[in-house]
């Protein structure tokens, strides 16, 4: 079953950012700055972590990741925004 | 190889001798543990032994050994060991159960065969020693006269099971198999159900997901470029974004005309298992490119020696027709705007023609007959209000090139569905080339146009119909050229999400009772048409609707 997560995270070296920048792009939505919407499947949670485990400096930098619950409940709904409208992600197949 | 075997005789089988494989959240996060201990044991190491006077311990990872009197191979995580002494050790990735034997039976079974490996080599080996990431606890383990006898039994029966050729019986209600990660594959309920005929088995638990986790890319802008930027794919019209797509979430590619695709894309999605189609703008299937993944090459000399027999061919045949007929009678009653009991009447007497026709040329009769009916009676379900639209009028079906608006927008669906199709049997591991009713013919994927006669009225039609009659394709989206009409860009890319809408939609299975997704449904069939030409269930249950 799938979950919403929202994956935020401070990197202390702006080279291990790029590439957590870049691993996060594979996974879900850039919300924001360092803000990201995922909507993954139990398998892919594990895939994340494990990659952005491998990246990070355990010393020096941090990830949460916030698990707003099943994909079902739709729990994107809960999220107000303020300001600007914010671009929260769907799926649906994708027709170019 | 043996633990798998311990743990479910038929997953064994499955792993080891089809080549099945499919990754779940537990064997990734096995590969994922493993790595992080790979990696600890790099750091500096722990005390070994407090007070005592050093030993000399000697270390080896990922040792592999085999045995030809055993007939057995192993890989061993960690050997250690003092002269000729030595202990193999394994790592779980789990927390220590709390058990009287200090592990489960495959744990122990395998840990046992590679101490008797060990000692084959000519080592002294009396214990080994299970690792517990999960709760960093080692756990010794005696290979006592019991455990021994339990480990050869499992071998002798695993090896009996492979040389039988015979696909082990899946477990009964086990909970095991919520867990497996074959279970998508096995259908261990589902195959008992249908071996049983039904009778007086419970309904199959609903053990995998209703619907996929991935879902296809279509790319058909004319002149688009498929390029890959770290985890997504990117295509580009010149250098303006028209849009992303995450790699982990792409069930397949699916390249309409002249759209551009570079050899570094292609190679990703070979290595992730990710088809690849190339289809003409109209969606006339051209071919397909994927990995080099498993081949499931006992299922193929099934498939094979079944299409040389006359009568399974007919068999089969008979199946696919009578339930395409079948589900174009149930669009008809559900959709026309008249009650039809004529023709109704009609088909239901095909269905029945076609469960005796005793060759497939007579079925082909019964089939074409029957497609006669249903057509003449298809624009009624079509709500063509709209006076400004004259063009939609429906007269037969007719095709290469279609001259209609209706029959342009059926010969994309249906060139849909046989794309989708030859997707779903080859990754499944059947040849979508050889067909039991549509014969081999060069460039044609019988296989694929068999199985999908019984989704064309329920997906192709049904997705034409949704098209047209929520006005989501209107007269303004065909172009016609030299009596041939054919669908601009921009419609064919809104046909296409109706359709893959249809798709992704779930229905409650006529047969297992729960909620599924056509999509999903695809892959159930194929798997179902497999079990049976290896012989485990006695029909292929073709898909009905109610
Ligand atoms: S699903 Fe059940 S029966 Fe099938 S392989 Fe897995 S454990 Fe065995």
């Amino acid at each position: 079953m799938r979950h919403v997560y929202i994956v935020t995270y401070d990197i202390a070296n702006p080279k291990r950012l790029r590439r957590v920048f870049k691993t996060m792009k594979g996974f879900g939505k850039h919300l924001q700055l360092s803000v990201f919407q995922c909507d993954l499947p139990a398998i892919d949670l594990i895939r994340m972590q494990d990659i952005l485990t491998l990246i990070i400096n355990a010393e020096e930098d941090q990830v949460l990741i916030f698990n707003l619950g099943p994909t079902e409940s739709c729990p994107i709904k809960s999220i107000q925004t303020l300001g600007l409208p914010a671009k929260l992600a769907k799926r649906a197949t994708v027709v170019v | 190889m043996l633990n798998e075997f311990t743990y479910c005789p038929r997953l064994g089988y499955l792993e080891w001798v089809q080549g099945e494989f499919a990754d779940s959240a537990d064997t990734v996060e096995g590969r994922y543990r493993h790595r992080r201990v790979d990696q600890s044991a790099k750091r500096p190491a722990k005390k070994e032994s407090e007070g005592e006077e050093e030993k000399v311990v000697l270390h080896a990872r990922s040792v592999s050994l085999s045995s030809e009197r055993m007939g057995l191979t192993a890989k061993i995580d960690l050997v250690e060991g003092e002269g000729a002494r030595v202990t193999p050790v394994d790592y779980k990735k789990s927390k220590r159960p709390h058990v009287a034997r200090g592990a489960w039976e495959p744990e122990l079974v395998q840990l046992c065969a590679q101490g008797l490996l060990l000692r084959e080599q000519g080592y002294e080996c009396a214990e080994g020693v299970i690792y517990f990431v999960g709760s960093r606890e080692r756990v010794t383990i005696a290979f006592d006269d019991e455990l021994i006898a339990l480990t050869l039994e499992r071998i002798a029966q695993m090896r009996r099971a492979v040389v039988s050729g015979e696909i082990p019986p899946p477990l009964e209600e086990s909970p095991k198999c919520v867990r497996c990660s074959l279970v998508g594959i096995c259908l261990p309920d589902e195959v008992r159900f249908l071996r049983a005929n039904a009778a007086g088995l419970p309904e199959p638990r609903p053990l995998f997901p209703a619907s996929d986790d991935t879902l296809p890319l279509h790319v058909q802008h004319p002149g688009a470029k498929v390029a890959k930027r770290g985890e997504v794919l990117a295509i580009l019209d010149g250098d303006a974004l028209l849009t992303e797509a995450r790699l982990g979430e792409i069930s397949q590619v699916a390249l309409f005309g002249g759209v551009h695709i570079s050899t570094p894309v292609v190679q990703e999605l070979c290595r992730r298992g990710i088809p690849l189609t190339y289809l003409s703008s109209g969606g006339w299937f051209y071919g397909f490119t994927h990995g080099m993944n498993h081949k499931n090459i006992d299922l193929r000399r099934h498939q094979f020696r079944a299409a040389e027999d006359r009568s399974r061919c007919l068999l089969l045949a008979r199946r696919f027709v009578q339930a395409k007929i079948a589900n174009c009678r149930t669009l008809l009653r559900r959709n026309h705007e008249l009650p039809l009991d004529q023709p109704l009447q009609q088909m239901k007497w095909d269905i029945e023609q076609a469960g005796k026709a005793d060759s497939l040329e007579q079925l082909l009769g019964v089939e074409g007959m029957s497609a006669r009916r249903y057509f003449e009676c298809f624009d009624g379900m079509l709500k063509l209000a709209d006076p400004l639209f004259p063009e939609f009028d429906f007269n037969g079906r007719n095709r290469r090139p279609p001259r209609d608006p209706i029959n342009a927008l059926l010969s994309l669906a249906y060139a849909m569905l046989a794309r989708e199709w030859a997707v779903v049997l080859q990754t499944v591991g059947l040849d979508p080339y050889l067909g039991f009713y549509h014969q081999p013919r060069y460039g044609r994927p019988a296989l694929a146009l068999d199985l999908m006669e019984e989704f064309r009225p329920i997906i192709g039609d049904s997705a034409v119909i949704t098209a047209i009659n929520n006005g989501e394709i209107t007269a303004n989206d065909f172009i016609k050229q030299m009596g041939a009409v054919s669908l601009t860009a921009e419609g064919r890319s809104r046909f296409i999400q109706t359709y893959e809408r249809r798709m992704s939609s779930e229905i409650t299975h006529p047969v297992f009772g729960y909620r599924i997704s056509y999509r999903r449904v695809f892959e159930v069939q194929a798997r179902l048409l497999g079990r049976h030409l290896m012989g485990e269930i006695p029909d292929y249950p073709a898909f009905v609707t109610r």
